[in-house]
């Protein structure tokens, strides 16, 4: 079965991977997708699938023939950074690291839908991923940098 | 050549404080300690904000952590544990998952050597293991387990999963010697002549719940054996306690044992030793002679890992019309689950306040449920929430503001060992945070005209052992291009040990950051240095990092002296430039190249500890809405101000006052594990159910440390961070609650039924 993940076409087996973190991970070898919980409770496996944020725990890799899946190894081309991960460097906004890929992804889909939200829509946005460290704050001030900026205030006239 | 008669190496004995608890230890004297960076000493690397040296590898998703090594031909392994509290397992079919498609190995009762206290037939908790399978795939080992886990009959027996249930007359007995500890009492003055000095005495009941630490990434190991030499990769606080545990546990020799920990996600307390899924990996990969891994899930994670266990503290408060402390008093029960170190919480009974009589007891209580582990400022966090809980009703019953209350009765000294603080400046931690708080100040207690939402404003304050001490080794190596190595078996769990460890040894050693590497987790290349826990890997290993980057500019200026000529007293290091009479001369680099390939090494090491109490210290302030039909507490601001000597890099430091306070906001309104009264088993044992604070529950935080440097504690001025800002955390959200509502809310976390259930009474 052939899927595109991070711009290249691969093939995975759904019987041995029944799951697209599994696939990820241990039939492609991409690291960056994590296994916490698995049962789609704390963001650590966030992937984006067709554009569209997921939980890679819970999302089956039968159903994913075709689609286009971005990892955080696909956020930037390799030896690049993308601002995300720029602004999450200077503003240490990553202790462990552990849930770090799934937070980017989530900035990330969060700035495409709304590219000047408010701290507080920064706050729902971002509430699907757990990081247990309490690096919130400073993960709210990286994203804040970024959106603004790319121009224009939050809330101000298009 | 003869050997040296005498190593020149003396001993003395010193006393470390470990989570609370004092211990004598015999430690090498170093050579020779550098002189102490005061506060105004002229730091230019220390005291500064770099991003973290590893924060591109996390950002890029290529840190590897222990789930993600990956070994060829490695194999998977998977625990199956006891559903139920207590019993003994009569019956369990493990030749079905043996014949069943992939699997390799099946470990059940009676196959695991007596030490590693995997896979008994008698159960006394839920989550302890019964056996193991272990597999090609993970998939096939799951179901390989599940087909064992389907096959299981325990005979159930009566248990105990609440200190009641364990403290009754009919009790099952939970452990053979017994299910209580003899009372630990601590005692200093007279508190009965304090009650008959004191004109309000009170009393209250407090509880706080068990909390699950909780880490994202959930413990776990991979084993490879080569020959009798065992490597482990292990998500682990204490690298050196994993191979002594391993190699007791299977007889082999610690210089047979490597373990390796590069990256971990996390560990707040719970990671410090070996655990059931190493010694499962490590006797299944040298059974099948393949690399095994094993990491838990999450019900694994939840149950069989440790926590903070609940505690059920009765207080006795009473003091002056004044303000001044007469009398504290503690009868504390702490349900310590199956087993688990005494870390109470008396201590800071003993601690936070000047107090002529104080007595304390504790009781040790084992129930059947998974046994404690430390967890982030063990002892302190509960015992925080019942004195601070106390001072606070003192300070209203008083009608005394509770900050005047609290400096009334700032310790001078630590009370109770007799000694001097090396430095202990929380009087000051209270006068910043009310300027940053605006405190006192008038609260709308109905915002917005809404009647039903009150307002409250809340302080409490804390104390934290975090002097660490030896023993802590490292080496600095300067390589033939003036690169630079500081080697030193710790172990950064997210902390930021590896960068600060960095910033202690360019400064030292007068390298520009960027050329130095810190090489961290691993016991076979690296030198001694003990757990990072009890907030102790800065204040341990940072000096043992100086000396050595301090011995190995010694060395390498010795060598330019030789090759410019001239006297080494003119020379010294900034830049990785040596410096003639202040003025670059010669780059690092060119130096290293022209010794070729002569090493450079310092060695350094921690010495002994001062006679000194050493702690960290803080006040937080909180602003809390509480909805008083629904009985949602919703937290609007935090102000921390901690006094913890030299911060090496601010920015990372104020990371872990986050941290803490974070968790601190999850103890004081959504974390406690519940437990099936009928089973014994945890009904939350996941992140759904198990509420970890989100993004959208995080309020406005301000956290910052007093400026300065503790050259008393050791000579890098440095103390501990990590676990002093989740202990008042707690206690300043219920002051804040008490206030709003005009009712005490004597049991954490201060959920809604909690909250309206004290509104009703």
């Amino acid at each position: 079965m052939r899927l595109s993940v991070n711009g290249s076409p691969r093939d995975v087996d759904p019987t041995r991977a029944p799951t697209l973190l599994a696939a990820l991970r241990d039939e492609l070898g991409l690291i960056g997708p994590k296994l916490s919980c698995d049962h789609g409770e704390c963001g650590a496996c966030t992937v984006r699938l067709d554009g569209e944020l997921v939980y890679a725990c819970l999302t089956l890799t039968a159903a994913c023939e075709g689609a286009h899946v971005q990892t955080v190894e696909g956020l930037s081309p390799a030896g690049t950074l993308h601002p995300l991960q720029q602004a999450f460097i200077t503003h240490d906004a990553a202790q462990c690291g552990f849930c770090t890929p799934g937070q980017l992804l989530a900035a990330q889909a969060l700035l495409e839908r709304n590219p000047h939200p408010t701290d507080d829509e920064i706050r729902v946005a971002m509430s699907g991923n757990l990081c247990r460290c309490g690096t919130y704050p400073k993960i709210i001030a990286a994203i804040r940098a970024v959106a603004d900026a790319s121009g224009g205030a939050a809330g101000a006239p298009a | 050549m003869s050997a040296p008669k005498d190593s020149g190496k003396r001993f003395v004995q010193t006393t470390v404080e470990v989570e609370g608890r004092t211990e004598t230890r015999v430690v090498e004297l170093p050579a020779f300690e550098p002189a102490p960076w005061g506060a105004d000493a002229p730091l230019a690397i220390v005291g500064t904000s770099p991003p973290r040296v590893d924060a591109r590898e996390k950002v890029t998703g290529r840190a590897r952590y222990t789930a993600d090594v990956v070994r060829p031909g490695m194999l998977y392994a998977v625990i199956v544990r006891s559903p139920i509290a207590k019993g003994t397992v009569t019956s369990l079919d493990l030749e079905i998952a043996r014949g069943m498609p992939g699997v390799r190995g099946v470990m059940g009762p009676g196959d695991a050597p007596a030490a590693t206290r995997l896979f008994r037939r008698d159960i006394s908790y839920a989550g302890q293991s019964i056996a193991a399978v272990c597999a090609e795939r993970l998939l096939d080992a799951e179901r390989a387990a599940r087909s064992i886990a389907e096959s299981l009959i325990i005979a159930p027996a009566p248990h105990a999963v609440t200190a009641e249930e364990a403290l009754a007359n009919d009790a099952p007995r939970v452990r053979d010697t017994g299910n209580a500890t003899e009372p630990d009492v601590v005692t200093r003055g007279d508190v009965a002549h304090g009650l008959t000095m004191a004109d309000v005495t009170l009393t209250r009941e407090y509880r706080t719940p068990v909390a699950l630490h909780s880490a994202l990434e959930p413990h776990g190991a991979v084993c490879e054996w080569n020959g009798d030499q065992l490597t482990v990769w292990e998500s682990t606080q204490g690298i050196f306690r994993v191979r002594s545990d391993v190699a007791k546990a299977l007889g082999v020799a610690q210089s047979q044992v490597r373990v390796i920990k590069d990256y971990m996600g996390g560990g707040f307390g719970a990671k410090n030793s070996a655990g059931a899924h190493t010694y499962t990996a490590a006797l299944f990969a040298r059974a099948l002679g393949a690399p095994v891994r094993c990491i838990n899930d999450r019900r694994g994670e939840q149950t069989d890992t440790g926590n903070r266990p609940a505690t059920i503290q009765k207080v006795t408060i009473a003091a002056t019309r004044d303000g001044r402390l007469t009398a504290l008093a503690l009868d504390a029960i702490i349900p310590l689950g199956i087993a688990g170190w005494e870390g109470g919480p008396a201590q800071i009974f003993h601690e936070l306040y000047s107090c002529p009589n104080v007595r304390t007891s504790e009781t040790m209580v084992y129930i059947n449920a998974g046994g404690m582990q430390a967890f982030r400022g063990p002892g302190y966090v509960e015992g925080a929430f019942a004195l601070e809980g106390a001072m606070n009703a003192m300070a209203r019953a008083l009608q005394m503001d509770p900050v005047i209350f609290r400096q009334k009765n700032l310790a001078t000294l630590d009370e109770r060992t007799g000694r001097a603080f090396s430095g202990n400046r929380l009087g000051e931690c209270y006068t910043e945070g009310m300027k940053r708080f605006g405190w006192p100040s008038t609260v709308h207690r109905s915002p917005s005209g809404v009647a039903r939402v009150k307002r409250g404003l809340g302080v409490a304050a804390q104390t934290w052992p975090t002097g660490g001490g030896p023993p802590s080794y490292a080496n600095v190596r300067i390589n033939s291009d003036g690169s630079v190595d500081v080697l030193a078996g710790t172990q950064d769990l997210g902390t930021g040990s590896r960068t600060i460890l960095a910033q202690i040894a360019a400064e030292a050693l007068g390298a520009r950051l960027d050329s130095v590497r810190t090489v961290i987790g691993d016991t076979e290349r690296l030198p001694y240095t003990g757990n990072s826990w009890g907030s102790m890997t800065t204040p341990s290993v940072g000096p043992a990092v100086r000396m050595a980057a301090e011995e190995a500019k010694s060395h390498l200026l010795d060598a330019a002296a030789q090759m410019l000529d001239v006297p080494v007293e003119r020379l010294g290091a900034r830049d990785s430039q040596v410096l003639l009479d202040g003025v670059p001369a010669r780059s690092f680099s060119d130096l290293c190249r022209a010794l070729g390939s002569v090493q450079i090494v310092g060695h350094g090491s921690r010495g002994p500890n001062p006679e000194l109490a050493v702690v960290t210290v803080g006040a937080q302030f909180a602003e809390v809405e509480v909805d008083v039909e629904t009985g949602v507490v919703k937290v609007r601001r935090i102000v921390a101000v901690h006094d913890a000597g030299r911060i090496i890099n601010p920015a990372l430091a104020e990371s872990q006052l986050h941290g803490g306070i974070i968790q601190g906001i999850g103890y004081a309104l959504f974390e406690e594990r519940h437990i099936d009264p009928a089973t014994g088993m945890t009904l939350n044992a996941n992140l759904h159910d198990y509420k970890v604070p989100t993004m959208a529950d995080i309020p406005a935080i301000d956290a910052s440390f007093l400026p300065g440097a503790d050259p008393a504690a050791n000579h890098v001025g440095a103390r501990g961070i990590a676990e002093p800002p989740i202990i008042p955390t707690a206690p300043a959200i219920a002051a804040a609650v008490a206030d709003a509502l005009g009712v005490e809310v004597c049991a954490l976390p201060l959920t809604p039924w909690r909250v309206l259930g004290a509104l009703a009474e």
